[in-house]
């Protein structure tokens, strides 16, 4: 695959089985640092199943995860976090009864140390610590698009706020790889393509490398240096946005056979 | 989400407790094997007792993933109904003729199956379907709620007493080998229960509607889509739980006495039994019931062990062990869990 | 930049009223015991006003269902047996306090005289050695329990709520050695006093055990709010919303489920510490599992989460068991009826626990979160609202 590049996410046959179905089919996969990297393929092809494995919320059946040297695998989710991986979720999970604000700092559980003492004493240390979360949250979400709004509650935002919203909470975990799970579902057009100008600046701005699941072409096309193609599982095909489109494996994954013409 | 590593040295201390376990038993056992043997007899016949009722619990668990509280005491409720039945209304006593007491035992049942079915029925749509997309502590709380409401409802109709039956079915020695003896009124128990066993088997799963509440039990929005009405199903697991709690209820009290809150103390062993054959599961309910009920009296009736004053804490204990070491039960499938 | 139309007019002049009606209260609470003999000889209500000594009970009552609330109402954990931790506290002062362990005979700071028997150590140490003895056994429940799922671990709560009683009760002789005196409870413990002082010699006892109470509920109302507005407080919510969720964004969950469950205990001990102070003795009669029961319903009928709810939810149910039901059942036989609702209070609680979840979830005072969890849609602002609650944790009033 790629020269020996510095990367940040090393999938080696990571294979998931559920009883007796094979949902990651001993996947090998290379993020390299600062990319952006979309996975794609028909549904039910396991993208997001193999997402929920970096993130730890399922453990592989086999296989490793290395990030960034250290291997994942059989780590809880939350000490996952803390080595520098963010996500976003394909139906948004965002904690509706917390405001923008609130939902922005628990982002930053991990990065924050008050703790049950400080927090009962009050202590100068939590107060100010308090202090700068909360306007650190308002500049992620003012980054993320959402000047105002700050403290409604995340279940009132219209879908557009909420995923801004869940971009600027992933982002508070001070990732190094941020995850997108299917970013601009149910966006239209131009929100789409604000949407794309906000990833690369992210990444720009911040330093990130970006994983992100999509399906709509465009944005992959449009967004994304390197494109690897899931399906029933197993990848089938990786390369440049490019190489991919005219790929008559991936072709025939979304059209069926006979669809490359 | 499994935990991979630690779950291997959880088994491994699990395993070790099992086998320190087994070895004191096959101790006991070659010390005096009758004794044993007829300890495990008592033992046997309560967990009959008990697999009815951790039925009720499994059954309602599986289908609505509720632990319904509340199931214990209309266990109680209904044996003391019981008890009015056929001590006032049908004056049944030792004198009476075998054939009358049958006859009188049947037409107590025949009472109390569709009363109490139809009370755990309405319970469940009075107090749980309004409640069934509410956060999940909610019915969980109005079942704990529900416990105290009919635990109370017995205790105003029977105060403190305890009630009880005549012993009508003899406490002779039925069978009788070498030291062995199984008397009669141990006997009745397995007489009723197994026919009960055989028919809730034969409703499961040969039945339309016993189809219906595995359908749902198994995945209850699939279920609704292929035409399942979910609520009478629901509805019907909760009538069937309630008539199987009743027959327990006059079984128990054929045995003992009971009291308004004979309940809670049979509804956990009942509930630990269930879980500790697989919550969900059938079979599972009435091994983990026989194993409830092997324990207890083992516990009991032997020397050296800590006793009947320890038996809550034993139950109890056995539970918290399956649910740290084996938390799908002896029956269970691993479910993945926060999926 | 604050345009996000928050600002309602009339905002200050309500958090003046607030601060006004929490200092009335707090007056008020203060000279309860001042004022109680002249309240009890008023016409009609006289009767229903409680005694100070049965005040003290309430007030610690509302302190352990303030300690539940964090457990069930922040963290969303059903625990069904919090009675251990009262009973785990209480034992402590016992072993601390009284002629338990006649064997050695160790003073610190006591109320007795120096040549009795037993350990003696200052009241207000043990009150901190429970809490934090009672945090430890917390723990060690929490260990194999936090991590099952909510229906579950509220059966195994309820196992511990049953097994720590039971073990009290059987535990006189454990190889011989007396542990907790068995049926008869440990008694007498000694009293809360300083130095020479002892509470329990002054003819005014109940008060100074009543203004101590009133001190103990205002410290853990005080660390209550604290949390409920700090980074472990969102860290709760966000576990009781949605746990992987939470996970994803970093929450460590056994470790913020068992800092709830830690908080529970601690506040648990101390009460039941103090309890066994004021009552001289911890006698396994007073730790049964549906006294449990009875707290949940305190934080049901109050509002789960919902400080000033389980106040109030508190105070009226504390002073149904202790007197109100009594009273009550005491004028109905007057009238001619032969009821005596003191038998039927765990019905009675059952019911309201009922009627609570199915006609109104979120209590008499509801916490502004669990509403929107409830969908209750947008009504009027209840007396409590966002506004008003920032302010009492004093915060930085610019930030809105």
């Amino acid at each position: 695959m790629a020269a020996p590049a510095d990367n940040l996410l090393v999938a080696t046959q990571v294979r998931k089985e559920f009883g007796g179905l094979v949902a990651s089919n001993d996947i090998d996969f290379a993020i390299p640092r600062g990319s952006i990297v979309a996975l794609i393929g028909p549904n039910g092809a396991g993208k997001t199943t193999f997402f929920n494995q970096i993130t730890g919320v399922y453990v592989p059946t086999s296989g490793s995860i290395m990030f960034d040297g250290v291997e994942v695998v059989g780590k809880p989710p939350h000490a996952i976090v803390e080595l520098g991986i963010g996500r976003t979720f394909q139906n948004i999970r965002l904690f509706a009864q917390m405001t923008a604000v609130e939902n922005v700092q628990v982002g930053m559980h991990c990065r924050l140390r008050g703790g049950i003492f400080g927090s009962i004493l009050h202590t100068p240390r939590v107060k100010r610590e308090e202090r700068e979360s909360r306007e650190r949250a308002r500049e992620l979400l003012t980054y993320c698009g959402l000047p105002r709004r700050h403290e409604e509650y995340a279940g009132t935002l219209p879908y557009g706020d909420q995923r801004r919203l869940e971009a600027a909470r992933a982002l508070a975990t001070d990732p190094k790889l941020l995850l997108l799970d299917e970013p601009t579902a149910g966006m239209n057009p131009q929100e789409t393509a604000d949407f794309t100008d906000f990833v690369r600046r992210a990444r720009d701005d911040k330093g990130l490398t970006v994983l992100l699941i999509e399906h709509d072409m465009k944005v992959v096309m449009g967004v994304s240096e390197h494109v690897t193609v899931l399906e029933y599982g197993a990848k089938i095909a990786e390369g440049s946005p490019a190489e991919i489109q005219a790929n008559e494996r991936v072709i025939e994954a979304y059209l069926g056979k006979g669809a490359a013409a | 989400m499994t935990r991979l590593r630690s779950l291997s040295l959880i088994d491994a201390i699990g395993l070790v407790l099992l086998a320190v376990l087994a070895l004191y038993l096959a101790k006991e056992f070659v010390g005096d094997p009758s004794r044993f043997i007829n300890v495990s007899i008592i033992g046997l016949t309560n967990g009959a007792i008990y697999g009815l009722v951790a039925l009720g619990y499994t059954l309602v668990y599986g289908i609505l993933q509720l632990i319904n509280f509340a199931h214990g005491d209309v266990f109680a409720l209904s044996g003391l109904v019981a008890s009015t039945i056929i001590v006032s209304v049908f004056g049944l006593d030792e004198s009476t003729g075998v054939l009358v007491i049958l006859v009188g035992l049947a037409a107590t049942l025949a009472i109390t199956i569709p009363a109490f079915a139809l009370l755990n029925g309405s319970i469940e749509r009075v107090a749980y379907k309004p409640l069934r997309h509410a956060p999940r502590l909610a019915p969980l709380i109005t079942a704990v709620g529900v416990s105290f409401v009919i635990q109370n409802v017995s205790l105003a109709i029977y105060g403190v007493d305890f009630e009880s039956v005549p012993n009508f079915i003899p406490r002779t020695d039925a069978i009788r080998i070498g030291d062995i003896v199984i008397p009669w009124n141990k006997l009745a128990v397995f007489a009723i229960v197994i026919p009960v066993l055989l028919i809730l088997t034969w409703f499961v799963r040969s039945t339309r509607q016993g189809k219906a509440m595995r359908a749902v039990s198994q995945d209850t929005e699939a279920s609704a889509m292929m035409g399942i009405d979910v609520n009478r199903t629901i509805s019907v697991t909760f009538f069937l739980a309630g008539a199987l709690a009743a027959v327990a209820g006059l079984v128990y009290l054929l045995q003992f006495n009971m009291r308004y809150d004979t309940g809670f103390e049979l509804g956990l062993i009942a509930f630990t039994a269930a879980v500790l054959g697989g919550i969900g599961n059938l079979t599972g309910a009435v091994l983990g019931a026989f194993i409830i009920g092997l324990v207890q009296a083992l516990n009991e009736g032997l020397d050296g062990t800590p006793g009947s004053d320890w038996t809550r804490s034993l139950v109890f204990g056995i539970l918290i062990a399956i649910l740290v070491f084996r938390p799908q039960g002896i029956l269970g499938e691993q479910t993945p869990e926060g999926a | 930049m604050s345009t996000q139309g928050d600002v309602r007019p009339g905002v200050r002049s309500r958090v003046q009223r607030t601060w006004l009606l929490i200092g009335g209260l707090l007056v008020l609470g203060i000279v309860y015991p001042l004022i109680v003999d002249s309240l009890k000889s008023l016409p009609l209500i006289g009767d229903f006003v409680p005694r100070t000594d049965s005040m003290v009970t309430i007030l610690i009552g509302v302190m352990m269902a303030l300690g539940l609330n964090m457990v069930v109402g922040y963290a969303g954990l059903l625990d069904l047996g919090y009675v251990a931790f009262y009973a785990a506290g209480a034992y402590t002062a016992g072993w601390l306090a009284s002629q338990q362990f006649s064997q050695v005979t160790v003073h610190f700071g006591s109320t007795v005289s120096p040549d009795l028997s037993g350990i003696h150590l200052s009241m207000w140490l043990i009150l901190i050695l429970a809490g934090v003895f009672t945090t430890i056994v917390g723990i060690l429940i929490g260990l194999p329990t936090l991590r099952l799922r909510g229906d579950y671990l509220a059966i195994v709560t309820l196992g511990f709520g049953e097994i720590v009683p039971q073990f009290v009760r059987n535990a006189d002789s454990i190889k011989g050695f007396d542990l907790t005196n068995g049926t008869f409870g440990i008694a007498p413990i000694d009293s809360l006093g300083i130095g020479g002082f002892v509470f329990r010699e002054q003819s005014n006892k109940q008060d100074l055990y009543y203004w101590t109470a009133i001190g103990l509920l205002l410290l853990t109302i005080f660390a209550s709010v604290r949390l409920r507005d700090s980074r472990l407080g969102r860290a709760w919510i966000a576990i009781r919303e949605d746990e992987t969720a939470a996970a994803a964004m970093g929450v460590p969950l056994m470790r913020t489920k068992t800092w709830a469950y830690a908080m529970g205990a601690f506040i648990g001990g101390v009460a039941g510490a103090f309890l066994a102070s004021f009552r001289a003795g911890a006698f396994p009669a007073d730790f049964y599992f549906n006294f449990s029961i009875f707290l949940l319903c305190m934080v049901v009928l109050g509002g789960m989460g919902s400080i000033w709810g389980v106040l109030v939810g508190g105070l009226i149910l504390g002073y149904l068991n202790i007197e109100g039901l009594a009273t009550i059942g005491s004028k109905v036989q007057q009238g001619g009826l032969d009821f005596d609702p003191t038998k039927y209070q765990f019905g009675i609680y059952g019911v309201i626990i009922v009627l609570m979840m199915l006609f109104r979830p979120t209590g008499l005072i509801p916490e502004r979160r669990h509403k929107i969890e409830v969908a209750e849609g947008v009504h009027d602002t209840p007396f409590y609202d966002v506004q008003l609650e920032g302010t009492l944790t004093d915060r930085d009033q610019s930030d809105d």
